[in-house]
Order: C-alpha cells, then structure tokens, then sequence
C-alpha cells in the first residue's frame, strides 16, 4: 500500500499537464458516473461485511477492466491506510470526502495515469471518474462511458426504464453523471464579476463551486463548475450545455485579462510580481495565501512573463503544497505552524 | 377520516400551520392537494408540496429553528411503508438527507422520489445511455415522456401560462429530435 501511493505523490497529477488544448483557463475536465448493481443495497444501508464483499468482487474484476490499467491497475484499500495517505488521493481528486469518511468495505482502483479511477462503496456502489486536463469534456465522456460498459459487462445495473440508472440519492437518478470543469478565473475576481457570473450560470441549472467543493470558494482563483441535473437530458445534451457555459466564461476571463493589461498594465504586473515575491521569499506560507500567489503567477505564465517558469512546474507546485502532500513528503504528521514552513520551503526551492 | 375539501375521498395528506401559536390543520386527499398545490393555494401557506415531501431533512430543521412554519407530513401511506426489500423507511429517508436504501425503494417511496424528481432535475424520463446489454425500451419511454408533455402543453395553453408553455414545446422537440435520431439504434441494443 506504502508503494503505490509513494507512486503517486511525488509526480504532477496526470490531470495537470500542458499537453492539453485550452488549459490556460480551464485547468482540467472531469466525469463522475453513479453506478449501482441491481441485486445489492446502496452502500449505506449494508453492513461493513457486506460492503467487504462487494469490495472483493470488484477487486477481482478489476485486473479484467482495461480501461483501468488491466492488471496494472493501482488498488487501494483505504481501510487499511492511514488517514494522510486518503487525504493524498482526495488532493490528487482521486478520492471524495464521503469516500474518506466511510473507509470500512471501500475500496479505490486507479489508473496509473491518474486519468480514470473507480470508487467502491462511496455513496453508491461504483463511482467511475474520468479525468482529463485542460477543456476535454467530450473526451472524459467517452472514457467514463467506455470504462462503464466494461463495468457493465460484470455487474448488471439497478435500472429503470423511466427514471435510468438508480443511484443511492434520487440527485443523481438518471443519467448518474456529474460532469465538471476546473477554471482558473482570476480577472474575473480582480474586477468583481464573478459574484454575476455566478448567478447567471446558476440560472442555467449548472452549479459553481471552489477548489475542494461546497465552502472552498475563492481559494487560489479556482472555480468548479459542474452539471446539477442529471435526468431528462441525455450525457451528450448535458456536456453540451455545461461546455457552453464554460466556454463563455473561459472567454470573458480571457477579454477581461486583456482589458486589465490595456488599462492597467502597472496593477496587473504589480499583481503577479507580488505573487512571485511572496512564494520566492517568504519563509512561512499558509495554504490560502500560497494558492493566492500561485494563481497570480498562474496568470503571468499564461501571459508569457517568465522566461524560466512554465505551466508544468506551476502544476507540480499547486499539488505538492497542500497539507496531505507535504506530510507525506516530510514522511510524518506536521501541524499547521510545521506545514506553513515546509510549504514556504518548497515554494522557495521549485520557482527559481 | 375524509377529506376536508371534497368531503368525498379518504384523506390521506395532513396539513398543519402554526400561526400566532395557534395550530390548525386541515386533512386532505391526494388529488385534492395536488390540486390545491397547482393552483397555488398551498404556496399560499407559505411552502412548495414537492420541496417538502423530498428535502424534509432542511424542512424539519427550518420548523425546530422558526415558529410559525407549516409542517406538512407525507401520505400516510407512504410514512408508514417499509421497503420490503431493504427494510428502510420514510423516517430513514429523513435521517439520511434523502438517501434511499436500495433500487426497490425507488417503488416502495415513489410519490416521494417523484415529489424530488420533479424538483430537482430538467426532466421526469432518463433520455441517456442504457446499460450494455439491457432491454430495449428507451423509446418506449420516451414516447411516454412525449405523450405527457403534449397534455401538458395543452393544459398550459389553456391556463395561458404561456412561458411554461415554451418550456414544455421545447422539450417536446428535443424528445423528437432524440427519438428520430437515436430511437432505432436504442431498440437494437
């Protein structure tokens, strides 16, 4: 178990890379598809053992299951794991709260590029995640709903003619699928529009939430914006409408980032120099500040002003500071004082 | 006990209001308050029928934290049936913000399951992919689904609630273009 989270850590997440098309703005793509046999409970209402057994059926299945790796595929047993190592597969958005939360019978499969995985046992039986970097909705669509046929072929689906997949909360019945996109948005938050944007995208039945969900607002300039409706629409309806919002608001961060550098070139350049400054300098950052200051620096790579600084190493920083990483990393528990030193460090050493 | 509005049907939907700290309730059967619920005259008491009947977790929490509010209590068929594959029970729905216990309490609390549906989600009838394997019957559904929109757009042209109207011929249409598109291609499989 040690190994194969030791396997994780220490690369960039395979969700952030620059190899893809529009990642600027939009950081990376995710689909979520619910999944539930049709002669089981949902995980709630069995009992750890029962949960157990499931979990073991799946874990024979899963050196079968292509699309997760075959017989390369990374299997977690969180039960077994303690509590920093599930909080590394939760910052790599690998894991969920609600999965952490109920470790007994749960059970995670992962691709070793990170970019498809299987949850057991979280809220509902399987939770099939397809990760992609930059804008490829369209894309993790079609692996989620690749991977979901291979799964399909080995557990029959709790289904329903009207209603389509039956998920553990009737939220998710139907197509059973949250469909997300990261954007990074920060002249939308230097010139105030975001509170607007959020209300007139909420209009449409598409939610906005921070970095780490409900409550993480604003954190580094990090939005999520995802799909609240998962019925009377079909997947591709659903990516479709998700994908216009995000493209307008991909292009409005884009005009507004341009207007900025017409009209005030000199707060612009002061945003990004002082978020260099701090991470360069500073010898005891706190997670909010040090994603404020990687967001502006962010915006100045995506503006071509580091000669020596790329997206890339922006990346593998942005994963690498937060708390569970770094614990990791030091190979023991730090408390919040330790942590703030440590990311400070970190920060210092890997944006010369 | 009948109805207090049509005096004709046993009641089966309680009503209760707090106001001014005097309770009053009133017993009514389902069609009666599906019927006062469209025409508005529950919201007239201050509360939507599907939104309680599915979020009754944040429902009970508004009553403990303010008077006067109304509480309404789901058919009592409803709260007393136990999914006979499960076990699980309205009051576990509660407790559990919703969650059902299994695929078979999607029957057992369906006026409950419905009553949420129709709040939450853009439409009543899965438009999506199928399971591998599965029987057909996509299109089946969705000339269900067709059918009861086009009663409902009737109904809305002639209450002349026009923009509702829009939302329902829209739907209508995009269930055509789904059906022509992709209905053969959903029986094969």
């Amino acid at each position: 178990m040690e190994g194969k989270v030791e396997a994780l850590f220490r690369n960039p997440s395979g969700i952030l890379s620059s190899d893809a098309p529009g990642n600027d703005i939009a950081i990376s793509s995710r689909v979520r598809l619910a999944r539930n046999p049709a002669d089981r409970m949902f995980p709630l209402r069995e009992s750890e053992d029962e949960r157990r057994e499931f979990a073991a059926e799946v874990a024979a299945a899963v050196p079968e299951i292509e699309r997760l790796g075959g017989a390369d595929a990374l299997v977690f047993d969180p039960e077994h794991m303690g509590a920093i190592e599930r909080e590394v597969l939760l910052e790599r958005y690998l894991a969920s709260r609600e999965f952490n939360a109920r470790p007994e019978g749960a059970l995670l499969a992962v691709r070793p590029d990170e970019r498809a995985s299987l949850m057991v046992n979280e809220d509902d039986a399987l939770r099939i995640q397809c990760l992609r970097p930059g804008f490829q909705l369209d894309e993790a669509w079609e692996e989620a709903s690749a991977l979901d046929d291979e799964l399909g072929s080995v557990f029959k689906y709790a289904f329903d003619e009207k209603l389509g997949f039956l998920t553990a909360d009737p939220t998710n019945v139907g197509t059973g699928m949250r469909a997300s996109v990261m954007l990074h948005l920060p002249g939308l938050v230097l010139t105030n529009q975001i509170a607007s944007a959020v209300a007139a995208v909420g209009k449409l039945n598409i939610a906005v939430r921070g970095l780490y969900g409900e409550g993480s607002e604003n954190l580094g300039n990090m939005y999520q914006v995802s799909n609240q409706s998962t019925l009377g629409e079909s997947e591709k309806q659903i990516i479709d409408r998700l994908g216009a919002v995000v493209s307008q608001l991909v292009e409005r961060e884009e005009n507004t980032r341009k207007l900025l550098m017409e009209r005030d070139q000199h707060g612009m350049l002061d945003v990004i120099g002082r978020s260099y400054g701090v991470l360069k300098h500073s010898h005891r950052l706190s997670s909010e500040e040090a994603l404020k200051c990687l967001s502006g620096v962010r915006l100045g790579v995506d503006m071509r002003l580091f000669k020596s600084l790329d997206v890339d190493r922006v990346n593998t920083v942005f994963m690498a500071i937060s708390p569970a990483h770094l614990q990791k990393r030091a190979g023991r528990e730090l408390d919040q004082s330790e942590r703030d030193v440590c990311r400070a460090a970190f920060c210092r050493e890997h944006l010369n | 006990m009948l109805c207090d509005n049509c005096k004709h049907n046993e009641a089966t939907v309680l009503i209760k209001e707090i106001r001014n700290g005097k309770a009053t309730s009133i017993n009514l059967c389902a069609e009666c308050a599906r019927l006062k619920e469209q025409q508005g005259e529950l919201g007239a008491l201050g509360f939507n029928l599907a939104e309680v009947l599915f979020d009754i977790g944040k429902f009970t929490k508004a009553l403990k934290s303010g008077a006067g509010k109304p509480e309404l209590e789901v058919p009592r068929e409803v709260a007393e049936a136990i999914c006979p594959k499960c076990g699980w029970s309205a009051e576990k729905l509660r407790q559990h913000a919703g969650q059902l216990g299994c695929p078979e309490c999607y029957r057992t609390f369906a006026p409950l399951v419905e009553g949420a549906v129709a709040r939450i989600q853009r439409g009543l009838v899965h438009l999506g992919k199928r399971p591998v394997g599965g029987a057909a019957g996509g299109a089946v559904a969705m000339r269900l689904e067709m059918e009861r929109l086009q009663r409902e757009l009737k109904e809305l042209i002639r209450k002349e609630e026009y923009e509702a109207a829009a939302v329902s011929r829209d739907r209508i249409a995009a269930l055509k273009r789904e059906l022509d598109a992709g209905g053969t291609d959903r029986e094969v499989r």
